[in-house]
């Protein structure tokens, strides 16, 4: 296992490219050589500007600087997601899902404690300092925090279109990986069904002993070559377009959202995401419950009511079409399939960019020594990634299933059992006595934890009947001392960290330290 | 209340201000240096380098105590060492930058509020016809090397951060009595850094006299277990005798 291309240069190709190349950074005949082939007629996608706190260990990892990304992929912090409208669409109904774990979340449960009362403050606020940060407007950590630590968990909003180029310089300048530009004619396999090389446009031929799919959604070679068939998820998550626009912020001053701001619409929800130098709002909607021109009409009077009424007449509306679906498998012969070409889902937990670090991790530590056993880091990689998908799956359903709106068949047609995966319902039911905890789920490192589930379950109003038996006394102490320190660390963060749009502002002007 | 005017060779031809520096400014427990006073610094504070907490950046800074507001080199009110910090020495006197922003066109300004200022007693500022006193000269050096060496000090920082040769620090210190204290947001010069630094970044840094500045810093850790002496002196109620260190040089 030498030789590695990987083919696409969007989002995940040089993701990919990076994770390994950090990884494995002997090169040429004393270790691996990685290659990256794009054509220059397959613009990238860049799908959503919104990360998961991995990213900063992967980008960590990859070795560019955290100041580097900030200022030249207009990147802004963010700390969570905020929920409006979608329990029961009324203008108080708001909720947080913040990065920040739970108080005491390693050693135990608090859940169970906030639920029997009095809740007096939301879930999220009782046990998290974090939504407090964000509904004031706060940044994650301090111009003194050095690169890729914070006082609070965070990610970034960053610009798709900017971190592409980002990443691949780096990659060819520090990490030494080749970059062509070049379109495939051709698929050449051995005996064995092995890829054996590519062969260009220009008569170029490229071999290798891995190929990684990073073709978008022409899924070059786990689609087209291997046919691995594509498992649509319309039947679960509707939503499959999307009006997506920029926006100018008002004016230099105007306040940057530390969390991605989500709010449920008649048929679908609208992203609002503040990089530091514009906003990136989107509504996702489903096709079969609202036209187009009613969705545009939606979109419209969110922003007009945001005070971007002069700004949305003049704005440009882009369409999208979201298939949301993942492949059978990924990981075939000596193919790999990360990204678009591995599968998509409607980004409401910004799960893409994610799945591309997870994905790319799970290579360098699989990546087998010989083809022979290829096959069993396959079928780990398989395992691992189908149920991935659908854990994703259930988690983005879930946050329709709880939704009590009534306004459009949208939302009624969400909750119908036939829609909701088994594993969903299971789970459901399971926690209408028992709290999201640890061991409910399988993966060292998932997707969605317990502290995920916790956060949208309380959040949205799931009320559990209580196993009051399995309470105990010392425990409830130790939580309600939890919930109490939680309050006085919301007071003192709150009292010295600055503004995200302050603190972006500093690091344009001065950088973040890497000590 | 501080009362920062701009000085006046008319208004304050006649003002007094005391050399010595008012406890209530020095009552912290670090203060920010200019590279330029390493070599005197050296012989008697510990020098460091800390994060300014408005840019993030890096500037050397002496320490003075191990709790807030304690300043373990002033003595009764008076400090007990041959030299005090360019930033004590200035007091109470400021630069105000002009409107424009031009700093080499800056107003020395006055605190009126200090009680450095007096009307009997002290250093004259102007002579009768108007003219800076030798005093006010040597104040108003004092403030440019200030501004130049807090120039030099970030050129300085900035290196040594790019070169990795800057590392955290934690200082656990146990007292005579007993407590404790644990000093954090220091930094130092990582030596295992500077021994593997190529010739070539070495010599760099020679030739910008950053190496020497280093030595300077490095040397001064030896003063650490001195402030640890007058800390626990103070604690076991033994007045420090008097200290005449000898200046360098």
């Amino acid at each position: 296992m030498r030789r590695i291309v990987i083919v696409g240069g969007g989002t995940a190709g040089w993701i990919v490219a990076g994770v390994l190349g950090s990884r494995f950074p002997r090169r040429g005949e004393q270790g691996v050589s990685i290659t990256l082939i794009e054509s220059r007629q397959q613009p990238p996608i860049g799908v959503g500007e919104g990360t998961w706190p991995t990213i900063r260990s992967t980008l960590k990892q990859i070795g560019v600087s955290e100041t580097d990304l900030l200022r030249e992929c207009d990147a802004s912090f963010k700390q969570g997601s905020q929920f409006s409208r979608w329990v029961d669409g009324s203008d108080a109904d708001l909720y947080w899902h913040p990065f920040t774990l739970p108080v005491s979340y390693i050693d135990r449960n608090v859940a169970p404690y906030w639920l029997e009362g009095p809740r007096r403050q939301s879930f999220a606020t009782s046990v998290c300092f974090q939504p407090e940060l964000c509904a004031n407007g706060l940044a994650p950590k301090q111009i003194t925090t050095p690169e890729y630590a914070g006082l609070a968990n965070y990610a970034y909003h960053l610009d798709a279109g900017k971190f592409v180029p980002f990443l691949q310089k780096h990659c060819v300048e520090k990490l030494g990986i080749r970059h062509v530009y070049d379109e495939i004619a051709r698929v050449e396999s051995d005996e064995a069904g092995f890829i054996s090389h590519l062969v260009t446009r220009s008569g170029n031929q490229l071999a290798g002993d891995l190929f990684v799919d990073c073709s978008g959604f022409t899924s070059l070679l786990i689609g087209r070559h291997f046919g691995v068939p594509f498992r649509a998820c319309k039947d679960v998550l509707f939503v499959d377009k999307a009006w997506a626009v920029q926006v100018p912020y008002a004016d230099e001053a105007a306040p940057i959202a530390s969390a991605t701001l989500s709010t449920a619409q008649s048929c679908g929800w609208v992203w609002d995401i503040g990089l530091s130098s514009r906003r990136g709002v989107g509504y996702v909607y489903s096709s079969s419950h609202v036209s187009d021109e009613k969705a545009l009409d939606e979109l419209r009077s969110y922003l007009s009511a945001r005070g971007d009424r002069s700004a949305a007449a003049e704005l440009s509306f882009r369409n999208i079409g979201i298939n949301s679906g993942y492949r059978q498998e990924y990981w075939t012969r000596n193919c790999v399939a990360v990204g678009l070409s591995a599968g998509f889902l409607e980004p409401l937990e910004a799960s893409a960019i994610v799945m591309i670090e997870l994905s790319a991790k799970s290579i360098a530590n699989l990546l087998p020594g010989s083809r022979e056993v290829m096959h069993h880091a396959a079928r780990i990689f398989n395992e691992t990634f189908r149920y991935r998908w659908e854990r994703i799956v259930d988690f983005l359903k879930l946050h329709y299933v709880l939704s009590r709106r009534t306004d459009s068949p949208f939302w009624v047609d969400n909750r119908r059992s036939e829609s909701i995966p088994d594993s969903l319902r299971a789970g459901l039911e399971y926690w209408r006595s028992h709290s999201p905890w640890h061991d409910d789920f399988a993966l060292r490192e998932e997707v969605f934890s317990a502290a995920s589930y916790q956060y949208v379950l309380y959040g949205m109003g799931f009320t559990p009947e209580n196993a009051n038996w399995l309470l105990s006394d010392t425990e409830r102490n130790l939580a309600l001392e939890s919930m109490n320190e939680t309050a006085r660390q919301a007071k003192a963060l709150v009292g010295v960290l600055p503004t995200n749009r302050d603190l972006l502002a500093r690091v344009r002007r001065y950088g973040l330290q890497k000590i | 209340m501080v009362n920062v005017v701009t000085l006046d060779s008319q208004a304050h031809r006649d003002l007094r201000v005391s050399r010595h520096t008012s406890p209530h400014v020095a009552q912290v427990d670090a203060v920010s240096v200019v590279p330029r006073e390493f070599q005197r610094l050296v012989a008697h504070y510990p020098i460091f380098f800390t994060k300014n907490v408005e840019s993030g950046r890096f500037e050397p800074a002496v320490l003075l105590g191990f709790q807030k507001k304690e300043n373990l080199f002033l003595v009764e009110g008076r400090w007990d060492v041959a030299y005090v910090p360019l930033q004590f020495q200035r007091q109470p006197f400021s630069l105000i930058p002009c409107p424009s922003g031009d700093q080499k066109t800056a107003d020395i300004g006055i605190d009126l509020s200090s009680p450095q200022v007096q009307a009997t007693d002290g250093e004259r500022l102007f002579h009768d016809d108007g003219q800076p006193s030798r005093y006010l000269q040597s104040i108003t050096s004092i403030l440019s090397a200030l501004v130049s060496g807090a120039g030099e000090g970030y050129a300085f920082t900035g290196r040594l951060a790019e070169l990795n040769l800057l590392e955290p620090v934690k200082i656990n210190i146990e007292f005579v009595d007993r407590s404790q204290a644990s000093l954090e947001g220091l930094y130092w010069i990582a030596p295992a850094v500077l021994k593997a630094l190529p010739a070539t970044q070495l010599a760099e840094l020679r030739d910008r006299e950053f190496l020497e500045w280093m030595y300077f810093q490095m040397a001064s850790m030896s003063h650490i277990s001195g402030l640890v002496a007058r800390k626990n002196s103070l604690l076991s109620g033994v007045t420090p005798s008097r200290r005449v260190d000898l200046e360098p040089g």
